[in-house]
């Protein structure tokens, strides 16, 4: 459940990270966002950094599970910052293989 | 004064976080090592890594104890647990034999109730008391200064996310090799991932503090009867006279029994018994932290002839729970290895934090002036504390095993080594150039780390040939922890060996420093 | 480098000294008022320990707003009304209870 919820905080970061002008040309190639993307991309972020919530809450209780929250965002946004510089490209790949790692852990 | 908010704010945070960040990065450092303080301490006991806590600890416990100091006015007993396997019992021992401050401390093997046959070392305990008492300073005074510094981190952190414009445009930023700009996007970076944590270990720090630093509604509210502020809130009553009149202690099973069954299921973490072998006897339990968030204390008093429960303490208002959440989520003692993790890794990048900010300070003032008296003093206090530190805290856990085991005043000699090792590394860089000075520190320090688990293995039997095979993480964490570590000490000095691509301009500043 | 007395400097750093020493202790002492003002508000128990913890949030709001406002003599007079109005609301409690 933890690794589910990781998962969806790394993808939800990586697709919000990718939204902003300067991301998205380091990993497309291209600053330029075509509007209509970029809203969905912001959107859909938000959304699944806020679906990361709920599983941890589900898995820690109300007690300790906002604070294995706060520190799990922590841990999934560290990799972005790491990668961008250096890989670029990789943050991008690693969003699949974060989502079939959540379902794998979910369903295992 | 400034112009402008922000431009105060940048003034107020650069100066409240240089002023004390080297006592901050120390006093995060220690911080974070203390997450793991019973596995450390474990670590350097390698005498009782077969040990375990059995069943009927209590009993053996209290038995033991009034073999031991039958007459003690009280004895304060730390239960076992499931990542510390032995008892500490402190008593207060009066009458002319009577040391320094009264106390008396020993560790029980909780499957005997007899003293353990381990070196003496302080263990982990050493840098969880420097954490926020430092060393070899009156308490009450170090304690004061500790606070002081969080006072100061706390202001950098509000000030630092007043300061930090573009908090989420630049919330994924990092240009390496970009010299000054690199150390403040990586400076950022730290502090914004885990700004949820700074703010809450930085605050909830100050709060642990705070019958020392904010002591005043103390004397408002109880009269500053320290003593009834200590029974309401901690549920500690002040200990009765011994009545003079022998009477065994009763047995303790039952009880045991009781309290677990009243607080559903909970462990007990501390027992307090006074007057024991008297009719005035009490036992008092606490139950276990880590079983929930909150240290609130929860105890059962019972008397200690009879058996009969005389006082119970449940948490109490909300300012009450709040304290207690407070508490506990500064020790962080709750949710097992997955969240210990999680503080782990927040703790760390706050050292890095403060740290980054010091080196940004002083390569910024490098380049814009030149050096200076001041300037050489940042730079040679963060070598020797940055990289100095890591290399004084191996060397701690060097000396626990190169130490004879049988050796007089051992605990404190592991404890000089550290200050030594620390002493050295704050005057190496007098004598040489700041880039060789961080060079040949933070390769000393991998060194230096990457040597522990090789004189483990060269002096213990709990090495890690032993200890993976054996599933024995706790003990073995540490070895690789230390290996970990200096791997990144390692890639550290070979990043600083290469320098990041400069202006030529700059270049010469680098240079000239450089020699 | 000699030294030149710079009077725009002199009041400069002057200026920086003085909201320095209310900060730490002007906030301080209206932290302090604060607490045991605050801490009438509840029960013995709750009222100390809220009071207590109320008193660093305080003494940070304080160092902040001290070194936020245009002058340093307005931050020793804020910081002279805020301890005024919490020693007032102390006083005033005390009475009530």
């Amino acid at each position: 459940m933890t690794v589910l919820s990781f998962a969806l905080a790394y993808i939800g970061f990586s697709t919000l990270c990718v939204a902003m002008e300067r991301h998205h040309g380091e990993v497309f190639g291209t600053r330029r966002i075509p509007p209509r993307r970029q809203i969905t991309l912001r959107v859909a972020g938000w959304l699944l950094l806020a679906a990361s919530f709920p599983v941890v809450i589900t898995q820690w209780g109300w007690s300790f599970g906002p604070v294995a929250w706060c520190g799990m965002l922590t841990l999934a946004a560290l990799p972005i910052v790491l990668l961008l510089p250096w890989r670029p490209r990789l943050v991008l790949w690693l969003a699949p293989a974060a989502c079939m790692l959540g379902i794998l852990a979910a369903w295992g | 004064m400034k112009n402008g908010f922000r431009q105060s704010m940048a003034w107020l945070h650069t100066w409240s976080g240089l002023v004390v960040g080297w006592v901050l990065f120390a006093v995060f450092l220690t911080g974070s090592v203390s997450y793991f303080r019973p596995e450390i301490s474990l670590w350097m006991r390698p005498e009782l890594h077969d040990a375990a806590a059995g069943t009927r600890a209590a009993e053996m416990i209290i038995a033991g104890m009034q073999r031991r100091a039958p007459d003690a006015p009280s004895w304060i007993i730390l239960m076992p647990s499931a990542r510390n396997p032995v008892a500490d019992v402190f008593w207060r021992e009066e009458g002319p034999n009577a040391s320094r401050r009264g106390f008396q401390q020993v560790q029980l093997d909780p499957r005997t109730g007899e003293g353990l046959a381990a070196r003496a070392t302080a263990g982990g305990d050493f840098f969880y008391a420097f954490h926020f008492q430092l060393f070899g300073l009156p308490i009450p005074l170090a304690r004061w200064i500790v606070s002081v510094c969080a006072m100061f981190m706390l202001v950098a952190i509000v000030s630092g996310i007043v300061t930090h414009r573009r908090i989420f445009a630049d919330f994924f930023t990092f240009r390496p090799r970009k010299g000054q700009r690199s150390w403040l996007d990586g400076h950022a970076a730290l502090a914004t991932l885990a700004l949820p944590y700074h703010l809450m270990i930085t605050y909830t720090g100050l709060i642990t503090l705070i019958a020392l630093t904010m002591p005043w509604p103390i004397l408002t509210n109880f009269q500053g009867d320290r003593t009834a502020y200590i029974a309401a809130v901690f549920g500690i009553n002040e200990r009765a006279p011994r009545s003079g009149r022998t009477a065994p202690l009763t047995p303790v099973g039952p009880l045991v029994a009781e309290a677990t069954a009243r607080w559903g299921g909970g462990t007990i973490g501390r027992i307090l018994v006074t007057n024991p072998g008297d009719a005035a006897a009490t036992i008092t339990f606490q139950q276990q932290d880590g079983d929930r968030l909150s240290v609130s204390r929860r105890t059962i008093t019972f008397n200690g002839v009879t058996g009969a429960v005389i006082a119970t303490r449940e948490p109490e208002g909300p300012a009450d729970a709040t304290r207690g959440v407070m508490y506990g989520l500064h020790v962080g003692r709750f949710g097992g290895g997955v969240m210990r993790a999680l503080f782990f890794v927040s703790a760390l990048m706050g050292s890095a934090m403060v740290a980054t900010g010091a080196i940004l300070w002083a390569v910024k003032r490098r380049q814009k002036a030149g050096g200076g008296a001041g300037a050489r003093l940042v730079e040679i206090l963060n070598v020797g504390t940055i990289a100095g530190l890591p290399a004084a805290m191996a060397v701690y856990l060097l000396a626990n095993r190169l130490l004879p085991p049988g050796m007089a005043g051992r605990a404190a000699w592991e404890v000089y080594c550290f200050f030594i090792a620390w002493l050295l590394m704050l005057l190496h860089p007098l004598l040489r150039s700041h880039r060789r000075a961080w060079q040949e520190q933070l390769w000393a320090g991998a060194l230096l780390l990457l040597a522990v688990p090789v004189v483990n293995a060269l002096t213990t039997h709990s090495h890690l040939g032993m200890t993976l095979p054996a599933g024995r993480w706790d003990i073995a964490g540490v070895d690789l922890a230390c290996l970990g570590f200096a791997v990144l000490l390692g890639c550290s000095a070979w990043m600083v060996r290469h320098p990041a691509t400069a202006t030529p301009r700059r270049r010469t500043a680098q240079a000239v420093a450089a020699e | 480098m000699a030294l030149t007395w710079n009077p725009l400097e002199a009041r400069r750093i002057g200026g920086i000294v003085s909201r320095s020493m209310a900060a730490i202790f002007g906030g301080y002492a209206v932290a302090a008022l604060a607490s045991i003002a605050l801490a009438r508000l509840g029960g013995r128990v709750e009222g100390a320990l809220a009071g207590m913890m109320a008193g660093y949030a305080i003494h940070t709001a304080a160092v902040i707003w001290v070194f936020a406002v245009r002058t340093a003599l307005r931050a020793w007079i804020g910081l002279a009304a805020a301890a005024g109005s919490f020693a007032a609301m102390f006083f005033l409690l005390g009475h009530a209870a």
